[in-house]
C-alpha cells in the first residue's frame, strides 16, 4: 500500500507521543492526573456561591429599576426580597467566615441548651457577633415573604406592563 | 461566655420550616404565573429562582432541622456525614439562582421585543381585519371621491375659456379643451394623433425658446408669442407651461395653458389711435382758430372789392376767384372743426331711420349710382334720438359718399339701422361690396387729410370729420373690412331719449 507524505507525517507524530507517555504509565503517582479536594476547599466554593449571589442580586435591583419595572408593586416587592437576600448573604458569609476560616472564636456546644464561646484576646466582640449574626433565619425569611408578596400582587396584576419599562435600545 | 443556645435553636428551626412553606408557596405563584402565559420569558425566569430557592430551602432547611435533632439525639456523626451533601446542595442553589438572574437584563429586552412585535402583529392583524370586512366599502367610497375629483378637474378643463393643452415632451399633442379646438380653429372631433403643438407657433424659433426655458427652469410665465391656426390667420397670446410630472413608467408631459390676447390688442390699438387721434384733433383746431379770422377778413374785403367791381372784366373774375378758394380753405377749416368737436352741436329731437333714407336718397341723386343696388334695412324699434341732426347727416354723407366711391359702377350698398336694447344705443351700418381697405391703411382712415382718391378727388377729412362728430355724441364708428370685399362702417350711438 502506497501512503501518501501528510500520512507519513502523522504516524511519526503518534510514535513521538508514545514515548513522552509511555513513563507516566508506568509511574501514576508522579504525573498528578486529577486533584484532590480536601480541607476547606468546599467553604470557599460555597462563600464565592454567596459573594455570587450578593452580585446576582444587587444587578437584579439594578436591572428593576433601570428598566422602571419597581413602579409596578409586585417588582418593587421583589427589589425588597432582594435586599434582604444581599443582606442574608452577608450575614451567611460571616457566620462561615467565623466557624471555619479565621481562628478568633472557638465555639463548642456544652449540653443541648447551652453554647461556649471562647474569644482570642482583642477579639471579645466577636461572641456577641456571632451569637447575633447566628440568627440569619430573620433574614432570609424576610425575604422569601417579600418574594411570595411580589409574585402575588404580579398574579394580580392582569398583565406587565411594557409602558411601565424604559424604552432602550436592545 | 457560655450563653443559652435557645433563641437560635428556635430561629432556625421555625426559619427553616418557614422557609420551606414560603418557598413551595413561591414556587406554586410562580408556576401560576407561567400557566397564565406558558409563552413568557419573564415567568420563565421567575419560575427558575423559586426552583432554585425551594432546592435551596429544601436542603438548607431540612439539614438545619436535621441538625439540631441529630445534635440533640446525641448523634452528631450523622449529621456530619450528611452535611457536607446539604452544604453542596445550598452551593448549586446558589450558583442557579445567581445565573438565571444574571439573564434577567436580556430575558426583559427579549421580552419587551416578543411583546412590542405581539403588538404590532396585532394591531396589523386589525388593521387587516378591518379592511378585509370593509374593503368593498372602502373602495366604493375612493372611488366615488375619485370620480368626484375627476369630475371636477374634468370641468376645470373643458369649461376654461383659455386652452388648455397637455403634450409630450417633443411637443405632440395628447390632450386639448374644446376652447383650444376653437381658439386654434380645429374641428371639435378631430383627431390630435399627428398634430404638434410646434407647428401652431408663428414663429419656430420661440418653441426652441419655450423648450429651452423649459429644460432651465421647469415652467415658462405668460411668454407673449403669436400662434398660427389652423386656417393660417394668427392669434396674439399669452403662453404659460409646465412639466407635468409624469406617472411611474409613463412618458413625461408638458401642460400649457394659453391665452387669447387678441381682444386686449386690439383695445390697445385702438386706445392708441383714439390718443393719436385726440391729439390731432386739438392741434387742428388750434391751426384752425388761427386761420379763420383771415380767412374771413380775406373773404369780407374781396367780396367788398367784387361789390364796386363791374362784371366781365379780367380784375372781377380774378376776385371770384379768389373768393371761391377762400371759401373752400374755410370749408376745410370748419371740417377740421367739426373733427376736433370744437363747434357746439344743435340738439334736437331725430328721427334716425327718416333721417338716413333722406341722406341715402340725397347721395344716389347726386351720383352716377345706376348699377348699384341698394338694400334698405331699418329697424323699427329705433326711436326718436336727441342729436345734432345735421352733423350726423354729414357722416352718413360721408359714409355713403365713400361706399358710393367704393363700389364704383356695379355694387350693393347696405343701409340698415338696429336697437341694441341692452345697450340701449343704436347702430347705423353702411356695407358696400367695393374694393375695401387694405390692412395697412385701416389704421389711418380716421387720420385727417388720409386719402387713397387721385389728388383733387378728396380732401381727406371725410372720416376724420366723422369721427369727431360721433366722438362728440358720445358714440364710436367702427370698421371692418377685407381688401376686394368690401367694406362695413357701424355708426353706434347711445340713445338720448327726448
Amino acid at each position: 500500500m502506497v501512503k501518501s507524505p501528510a500520512m507519513k507525517q502523522i504516524d511519526n507524530k503518534s510514535i513521538k507521543l508514545l514515548f513522552v507517555f509511555l513513563p507516566v504509565l508506568f509511574f501514576p503517582g508522579q504525573a498528578g492526573a486529577t486533584q484532590v479536594h480536601g480541607g476547606i476547599e468546599g467553604v470557599v466554593v460555597h462563600q464565592m456561591a454567596h459573594i455570587v449571589f450578593i452580585l446576582a442580586m444587587a444587578l437584579l435591583i439594578y436591572w428593576l429599576r433601570q428598566h422602571e419595572l419597581v413602579i409596578q408593586a409586585g417588582w418593587r416587592r421583589i427589589q425588597y426580597a432582594s435586599v434582604f437576600f444581599i443582606l442574608w448573604n452577608i450575614n451567611a458569609f460571616f457566620v462561615h467566615l467565623i466557624e471555619e476560616q479565621v481562628d478568633i472564636l472557638d465555639i463548642a456546644q456544652i449540653g443541648p441548651w447551652q453554647l461556649r464561646l471562647q474569644t482570642q484576646p482583642a477579639f471579645e466582640w466577636s461572641a456577641w457577633f456571632y451569637y447575633m449574626i447566628k440568627l440569619d433565619h430573620l433574614l432570609c425569611v424576610p425575604a422569601m415573604i417579600y418574594l411570595y408578596l411580589g409574585l402575588k400582587n404580579l398574579i394580580e396584576t392582569p398583565a406587565l406592563e411594557l409602558q411601565s419599562g424604559k424604552k432602550e435600545e436592545t | 461566655v457560655t450563653v443559652t443556645n435557645l433563641p437560635i435553636w428556635i430561629v432556625d428551626v421555625a426559619g427553616s420550616a418557614a422557609m420551606i412553606v414560603l418557598s413551595l408557596m413561591c414556587l406554586h405563584l410562580a408556576l401560576k404565573l407561567k400557566r397564565v402565559d406558558q409563552s413568557n420569558v419573564i415567568w420563565t425566569y421567575l419560575a427558575w429562582v423559586c426552583y432554585a430557592l425551594c432546592l435551596f430551602a429544601f436542603s438548607r432547611g431540612a439539614g438545619h432541622i436535621l441538625k439540631q435533632v441529630m445534635i440533640m439525639a446525641g448523634k452528631v456523626n450523622i449529621w456530619e456525614a450528611i452535611r457536607p451533601l446539604s452544604g453542596s446542595i445550598n452551593t448549586l442553589s446558589f450558583i442557579v439562582v445567581s445565573s438565571v438572574t444574571l439573564f434577567f437584563h436580556r430575558t426583559w429586552i427579549i421580552y419587551r421585543d416578543i411583546q412590542n412585535d405581539k403588538l404590532a402583529l396585532k394591531s396589523l392583524s386589525d388593521e387587516l381585519f378591518f379592511l378585509n370586512r370593509h374593503l368593498e366599502h372602502l373602495v366604493t367610497e375612493r372611488t366615488k371621491e375619485v370620480a368626484v375629483s375627476e369630475r371636477k378637474y374634468r370641468r376645470i378643463f373643458e369649461a376654461s375659456r383659455d386652452l388648455i393643452l397637455v403634450a409630450g415632451k417633443d411637443g405632440a399633442i395628447l390632450e386639448l379643451n374644446p376652447e383650444g379646438y376653437a381658439m386654434l380653429r380645429l374641428k371639435s372631433m378631430e383627431s390630435l394623433k399627428d398634430k404638434n403643438f410646434r407647428s401652431f407657433f408663428s414663429d419656430e424659433k420661440d418653441w426652441e425658446r419655450i423648450e429651452k426655458l423649459l429644460e432651465q427652469d421647469g415652467f415658462v410665465t405668460n411668454m407673449e408669442l403669436e400662434l398660427k391656426r389652423s386656417d393660417g390667420s394668427r392669434l396674439g397670446s399669452l403662453v404659460s407651461g409646465s412639466f407635468g410630472g409624469g406617472l411611474p413608467g409613463k412618458e413625461e408631459t408638458i401642460h400649457f395653458l394659453v391665452k387669447d390676447i387678441e381682444q386686449r390688442k386690439l383695445m390697445e390699438k385702438q386706445m392708441a389711435q383714439a390718443d393719436k387721434l385726440a391729439s390731432i384733433g386739438q392741434l387742428s383746431a388750434g391751426i384752425a382758430h388761427e386761420i379763420n379770422n383771415p380767412l374771413g377778413v380775406i373773404l369780407g374785403y374781396t367780396q367788398l372789392l367784387i361789390r364796386n367791381e363791374k362784371t366781365e372784366t379780367d380784375r372781377y373774375n380774378d376776385l371770384r376767384t379768389i373768393e371761391k378758394h377762400v371759401k373752400n380753405c374755410k370749408s376745410i377749416v370748419e371740417d377740421l372743426l367739426n373733427f376736433a368737436r370744437s363747434s357746439k352741436p344743435e340738439i334736437k329731437t331725430t328721427r334716425i331711420n327718416e333721417a338716413a333714407d333722406d341722406v341715402l336718397n340725397f347721395v344716389l341723386h347726386h351720383s352716377k349710382a345706376d348699377g348699384i343696388d341698394i338694400v334698405r334695412n331699418y329697424d323699427e324699434k329705433v326711436p326718436p334720438m336727441m342729436l345734432d341732426e345735421k352733423k350726423i347727416r354729414q357722416v352718413l354723407v360721408n359714409l355713403l359718399m365713400n361706399a358710393v366711391h367704393a363700389v364704383g359702377k356695379k355694387g350693393i350698398i347696405r343701409l340698415s339701422t338696429e336697437y341694441i336694447k341692452q345697450d340701449n344705443s343704436i347702430a347705423i351700418t353702411v356695407a358696400d361690396t367695393g374694393y375695401g381697405i387694405e390692412k395697412k391703411n385701416l389704421a389711418r382712415i380716421f387720420d385727417p387729410f388720409f386719402t387713397t382718391k387721385p389728388t383733387g378727388e378728396g380732401t381727406g377729412l371725410g372720416l376724420s370729420v366723422s369721427y369727431g362728430i360721433v366722438k362728440s355724441h358720445g358714440g364710436e364708428i367702427l370698421v371692418e373690412s377685407e381688401p376686394g370685399k368690401g367694406a362695413r362702417f357701424t355708426v353706434v350711438l347711445p340713445v338720448i331719449s327726448t
